[in-house]
Order: structure tokens, then C-alpha cells, then sequence
């Protein structure tokens, strides 16, 4: 049984909470982490070419930037970064299928409890349809 | 997973983007899509979906046939069934620019491209102010259609009262939010609202036709074949005012083209979708405007109490209460589709513009958290709610009227701009083949010379005021004329039809706002045009270094 830590990664307070644990866990079970970022333009409104363009620039940045961060908290990580050109939660559960993920970690979205009631937030969407576990991270209070 | 493919982007390439840290390897091989993760196109039926519920038909339909029919009387079947015609020859020009350079600036890059960075500037601001345009008609829409929804058509009767507006407003800062935040509904939420949209309005015709049939209620007449035959509109200012109505209830078909569907075999099937949204939608037009006129006759559509919500007056006459409330919910449901289609293609198009630096960077601004267009897509919902509002204030009653009268002016330069320029950016292979003659050469031409047409004769058409259907109101009062033209005599005593101002003066507004930008920032202006390697091939960068367009 192998498998990566999968991190969902947004940049918000939650997921940087996420990130942490996630960097723990994997030296717990000596497993490479995969932090992920998944976008996915509204295909309403016609063509996204180069806006998915725009977007998939500012993940990378974001990720690289999440990746120093796991390895000032533990040096000898071994961490990937993934871009995926999906929505948040499809994106986690296809890197956790191709990754064959151990746990999905993703930060819980307590910053925004109305707009998580009203649109699901990922872990919620996540908890109801992935098929590993999933280690939801408050964001504490740093 | 399928599902999660079948709603995936449609971006080609790569199914993953992976970059590795340099601690440590991953451990599974890179062979990106190796497991069949194919990020490319949509599911047949999501681009359909997407096709149709973009074109929005039940708002369509509201918003436009009490007006067509004032018009052109009871040939609007015919009017619906024309003024397809251009729109399938422009949407050959979309489907063979996107395939070259699929830009969300889209008219905007291609003009660039094809015709010079000025014109191309015109075009891009033609798709801003015409997407504007349309706003405040969604907004009234919503208004007069919730407070029918729940029985108070006291208030709904009156379109630019001080509730209407209230609620029309709020309507533009909940979707405004909504494309902010990135709020999508799922796909299969979509389908199920846009299959009962098109559920009740065949229901609705049927029900309407067996009426006719069956009960002969006051004013009804029976379908005739003759309502198919654009030939008997008279004045031909009048078949074009009509046509510009009805190329509107197919604005937003486009999108069908520019997805990319997938297809088993991409060069056997493509536009399948496209071809079947076109079906469904010429057929719920054709049908649900000759069962509209066929129930109570064309009075009923275009009296003053019924003009403006249209589908609410039919709605009741037809279904009675409480049935006639689903009508109105489907024309709520897909009035809220096409804000949407709206406001997301008005900040992705300013987006497109700020990268390529012909208007200032700040629209490109992508919010860090939400991953909008942050910025544009704030500022066009403000700017929409203050032309919402100051158009109640300045033509309280005709907001409705007048904005989609003026809408026609807009799509129809766009449009033919976006013709002409595939016709000029694959010029030099235009004779290399039939097929590429007929469909990347006449069809657009031709649908941008039909547009063309229909521009210059509306002009002519709502410079009298008394053509407009606000009837007596005239804006610019000191412009004077007299004129004839195509055998129509045109005698203007003061003032022009406010749809022509709106319509011409926005576009305009365009010209000054260019020249300030190209004297301050000239970059964008220097370039010049392209024509295409071939056909198939994609083309370069619009502006070196700073999106790589294509893969």
C-alpha cells in the first residue's frame, strides 16, 4: 500500500493550516506529498484559452511558493507540485486516483462558514464523494 | 472519473501541468494523461447545454416578442426563422478564428489580427457597450418577472417603477457576486433547467395550438403556412428593424462553435452540438412565436399591458393560475443563464484587452482567492446598475424597449466585424479549396454583409422616432432632417429614436476613448496585420512574451 499525501493548496489561511499537517503526515508514513492546485474557468460565457492561461501562471507561483514553505517546515520532504486544469475537488480526486493517494488534506473553510453553506466547500464535496480518506485542517488561529 | 471528464475544460494539451520539486521524485512515471485523463472538450451534451442556455431562449423570447410583433405583425415566425440566416454564416467565421486563436478577447483579437489594432480596439469595446446594452433589459426582466411570480402584477405592470428597479438592481449585484465569487452550478443542475426550460415552452405551444384548435378563444388565429414568408413585410425598414430584434434571441449561440466538443473523431463530428443547439432553438422560436400569436391574436402580444412580459400575459392565458407560474420561472431561470453569459464574456473580453495592452492593465487583475477576473467583472456590474437606473430616470417606462431595440445595433457590428475578419485573416486560402470558399469565404462574408445591411437600413428606420416603439419620444432634439431612402420618405422634425442613439451613441463613444488610449499607450497600435499560415495551423502570439496563446 503506497501512496502521496495529496494537499489541496489555494492559498488561503485554511489551506496553509493544510499544508503543515500535511507535511507532517507524510513524514509519519515517510510518503511524497502532492500539493495541488486545480482551476477551472466557468465554461458559460464562451472562450477561456488564454484567461486558464492567466490562471494556471498564478498557480504555479502559488505552489512554488507552498513548496518552500513545506520544506522550512521539514527539509527533508519530498513534495511535487501538481497544476490541474479542473475544478478544485475534481482535481483532488484525479490526483488522488493517479497519485494513488493515502489521504487527501485539504484546510477547512472556516473563514467563510455562509458562502461554504451555500455553495458546499470542497471538504464537504469531498468528504461525500472521495474514495480515501480526507484530513480536513481548521485554520487555527495564527 | 468519467463524469469529472466529461465537465473538464476544454483546454488541449497536457492533462496535468506537472511540475516536481527537487526533494525527491515522484514515484509514478510521468505519462501525462496516461491514464486517459483527457482534459480536452466538453461531453456532447455539456456543450449543448452550454450552446443553448447561453442563447437563453425563454428570456429571448420575453424580452423580444411583443416588440417583433409590433413590428412585423404575424410574420415573426418568419422574422425568428430569417434571421438565423446571418447568425450560422457568422458562427462559420467564430468556429474557423477560434480554431486559430482561441483568445477570450475573441472579435476583439481576431480584428486585431485581420484587420489592424484600430478597428480591432472599435470591436472590442462594440462587445463591451452591447453587452452592456442588454443589462438593464435583464434587470427590468427579473423585476416585472418576480413580482409576477408571486401574483403582484400591480407592481409588475409598471416596468421602471421604483420596485421594479429594486429588484431588477439587486438581481445585477447577486449575479455581478456570483461571477465574482466563481459560483457555477453543476453540470447536470444546468441540464436539468435548461430540459425544463424547453419542456415548458413546447408545452406551452401545444397547449396554446390545442386551444386554438379546440376552443376558439376571442382573437385567435389559426397557424398558416404564410407566417413563414418574410416577403410580405412591408417596409423593408421594417424587416430589418424586425430582423435586428430577432438576431438577438440567437446572441450567445456562438459559444456552442467555440467549445470544443469531444468527439471520437474530431474531424468527422465537430460542431455536433452546435448543429442540434441550432435545431432546438429554431424550432422552439419558430413554434412558441406562432402558438403565441395563434391564442389571442397579434393584439394581444403587442397591447400596451402586455408588450413588456409578454410570456407572463401568454402564460396566464394559456395555463391559467397556478400553471402560468412555471412559464414564469423559466423565464427567471434563464434570464439569470443569460446575465451570466453576459457579464462573464464582458470581463473575460476587458481581460483579453488588458493583456494585450489596449486598455489599462488593472482589467487583467485576477482576484488571488476566487480566481475572476476580479476587477472587470466588479466594474461592469457597478457600471451596469448605474445605466440600469439612469435609464429608468431618463426614459422611465421604455427601459425595456429601448435597450433592446438598441442591442441590435451592437450584436450586428460585432458580428459582422467577426465576418469580415475571417474572411481577410484566411484570404490567401480562400480559393485553395471548395470547401474553404463556401465556409470560411461566402458564409461569413455573406453574414457580415447581411448584418452590414441591416445596420445602415435600422439607422435610417429609428431615426424617426415614430418607428421606435416608444412611439413619441425623442432623443437629441436638435438634430433636424429629411430624407428619402429606399422609397421611405423620412422626415425627422426633432430629435432621433432613442434605440438609434443608444445604439449608434455608445459605439461612437468608442472612437474618442480609442484615440486617447493610442496617444497615451501606442504600443497596442503598433503591429500589423496577419493572414493566416493555413488553415489549420494556430497562430502566433497576439502580443509576444505575454500569453503564449497556444500550446
Amino acid at each position: 500500500m503506497a501512496g502521496d499525501i495529496v494537499l489541496g493548496y489555494d492559498g488561503s489561511d485554511g489551506s496553509k493550516a493544510a499544508l503543515a499537517v500535511a507535511v507532517s503526515v507524510a513524514r509519519a508514513f515517510d510518503a511524497p506529498l502532492s500539493i495541488v492546485f486545480g482551476y477551472e474557468p466557468n465554461p458559460m460565457g464562451g472562450e477561456t484559452a488564454d484567461y486558464k492561461h492567466k490562471l494556471e501562471k498564478i498557480g504555479q507561483d502559488m505552489l512554488a511558493t507552498a513548496l518552500g514553505d513545506a520544506k522550512k517546515i521539514d527539509a527533508g520532504v519530498r513534495a511535487e507540485i501538481l497544476v490541474v486544469p479542473m475544478r478544485p475537488v475534481e482535481s483532488l480526486l484525479e490526483a488522488a486516483v493517479e497519485r494513488q493517494a493515502r489521504v487527501i488534506v485539504v484546510g477547512g473553510s472556516g473563514e467563510r462558514p455562509i458562502v461554504g453553506a451555500i455553495l458546499g466547500s470542497v471538504p464537504h464535496k469531498l468528504l461525500h464523494r472521495s474514495d480515501v480518506p480526507v484530513l480536513v485542517v481548521p485554520a487555527g488561529d495564527e | 472519473m468519467l463524469a469529472t471528464r466529461a465537465e473538464a475544460s476544454r483546454e488541449a494539451g497536457d492533462s496535468m501541468t506537472i511540475t516536481t520539486g527537487d526533494v525527491g521524485v515522484s514515484s509514478v512515471p510521468e505519462e501525462t494523461g496516461g491514464k486517459g485523463l483527457k482534459v480536452g472538450a466538453l461531453g456532447f451534451i455539456s456543450s449543448l447545454v452550454i450552446g443553448v442556455a447561453s442563447t437563453a431562449p425563454a428570456y429571448s423570447l420575453a424580452a423580444t416578442l411583443g416588440f417583433v410583433a409590433a413590428i412585423v405583425g404575424i410574420y415573426s415566425p418568419a422574422v425568428m426563422l430569417l434571421a438565423f440566416v446571418p447568425m450560422l454564416f457568422i458562427a462559420a467565421a467564430y468556429y474557423y478564428l477560434n480554431r486559430a486563436d482561441p483568445d477570450c478577447g475573441t472579435t476583439f483579437t481576431w480584428v486585431t489580427r485581420a484587420i489592424g489594432p484600430k478597428t480591432g480596439w472599435i470591436a472590442g469595446w462594440g462587445i463591451l457597450v452591447t453587452d452592456l446594452v442588454v443589462m438593464p433589459n435583464l434587470a427590468s426582466i427579473a423585476g416585472v418577472y418576480t413580482f409576477s411570480l408571486f401574483g403582484a402584477h400591480g407592481i409588475a405592470a409598471n416596468s421602471s417603477g421604483f420596485w421594479v428597479t429594486f429588484v431588477g438592481v439587486v438581481w445585477l449585484i447577486i449575479m455581478t457576486a456570483i461571477c465574482y465569487i466563481g459560483i457555477e452550478l453543476s453540470a447536470r443542475t444546468q441540464m436539468a433547467l435548461l430540459g425544463a426550460e424547453i419542456v415548458i415552452l413546447f408545452v406551452f405551444s401545444i397547449v396554446a395550438l390545442a386551444k386554438v384548435y379546440g376552443g376558439h378563444p376571442a382573437h385567435s388565429i389559426r397557424p398558416s403556412i404564410e407566417w413563414l414568408n418574410p416577403f410580405h413585410i412591408h417596409p423593408i425598414g421594417a424587416l430589418s428593424a424586425g430582423m435586428l430584434l430577432a438576431v438577438f434571441i440567437y446572441w450567445g449561440w456562438d459559444t456552442a462553435v467555440t467549445v470544443n466538443e469531444e468527439a471520437k473523431d474530431t474531424r468527422r463530428t465537430p460542431g455536433r452540438a452546435a448543429l442540434w443547439s441550432t435545431i432546438v432553438l429554431l424550432l422552439i422560436y419558430v413554434i412558441v412565436s406562432a402558438a403565441a400569436q395563434a391564442v389571442h391574436g397579434v393584439g394581444f402580444l403587442t397591447s400596451g399591458s402586455n408588450i413588456d412580459d409578454v410570456l407572463n400575459a401568454l402564460g396566464t392565458a394559456v395555463f391559467g393560475s397556478p400553471w402560468n407560474k412555471l412559464l414564469i420561472i423559466c423565464v427567471l431561470t434563464s434570464a439569470s443563464s443569460s446575465t451570466q453569459t453576459t457579464i462573464l464574456p464582458a470581463a473575460r473580453s476587458s481581460l483579453s484587452m488588458a493583456v494585450h495592452k489596449a486598455i489599462p492593465k488593472k482589467f487583467a487583475d485576477i482576484h488571488p482567492r476566487y480566481l475572476s477576473p476580479g476587477f472587470a467583472t466588479l466594474l461592469f456590474g457597478i457600471i451596469s446598475i448605474v445605466w440600469y437606473v439612469g435609464l429608468d430616470i431618463i426614459s422611465p417606462g421604455d427601459v425595456l424597449l429601448n435597450s433592446i431595440e438598441a442591442l441590435g445595433f451592437g450584436i450586428a457590428f460585432y458580428y459582422g466585424m467577426t465576418g469580415y475578419a475571417c474572411v481577410f485573416y484566411y484570404r490567401k486560402h480562400l480559393f485553395k479549396s471548395f470547401k474553404n470558399f463556401v465556409f470560411i469565404g461566402l458564409a461569413p462574408f455573406l453574414g457580415a454583409v447581411i448584418l452590414t445591411v441591416l445596420f445602415v437600413i435600422a439607422i435610417f428606420y429609428y431615426s424617426d422616432p415614430v418607428n421606435s416603439a416608444s412611439g413619441n419620444q425623442a432623443w437629441l432634439p436638435f438634430i433636424h432632417f429629411n430624407f428619402t431612402f429606399l422609397h421611405q420618405h423620412f422626415y425627422v422634425k426633432k430629435g432621433l429614436g432613442p434605440p438609434l442613439v443608444l445604439g449608434i451613441g455608445l459605439l461612437l463613444i468608442g472612437v474618442p476613448l480609442m484615440l486617447i488610449w493610442k496617444i497615451r499607450n501606442p504600443e497596442f497600435f503598433q503591429r500589423d496585420r496577419e493572414t493566416a499560415e493555413s488553415v489549420d495551423s494556430p497562430a502566433p502570439p497576439l502580443t509576444p512574451g505575454v500569453i503564449p496563446v497556444n500550446d
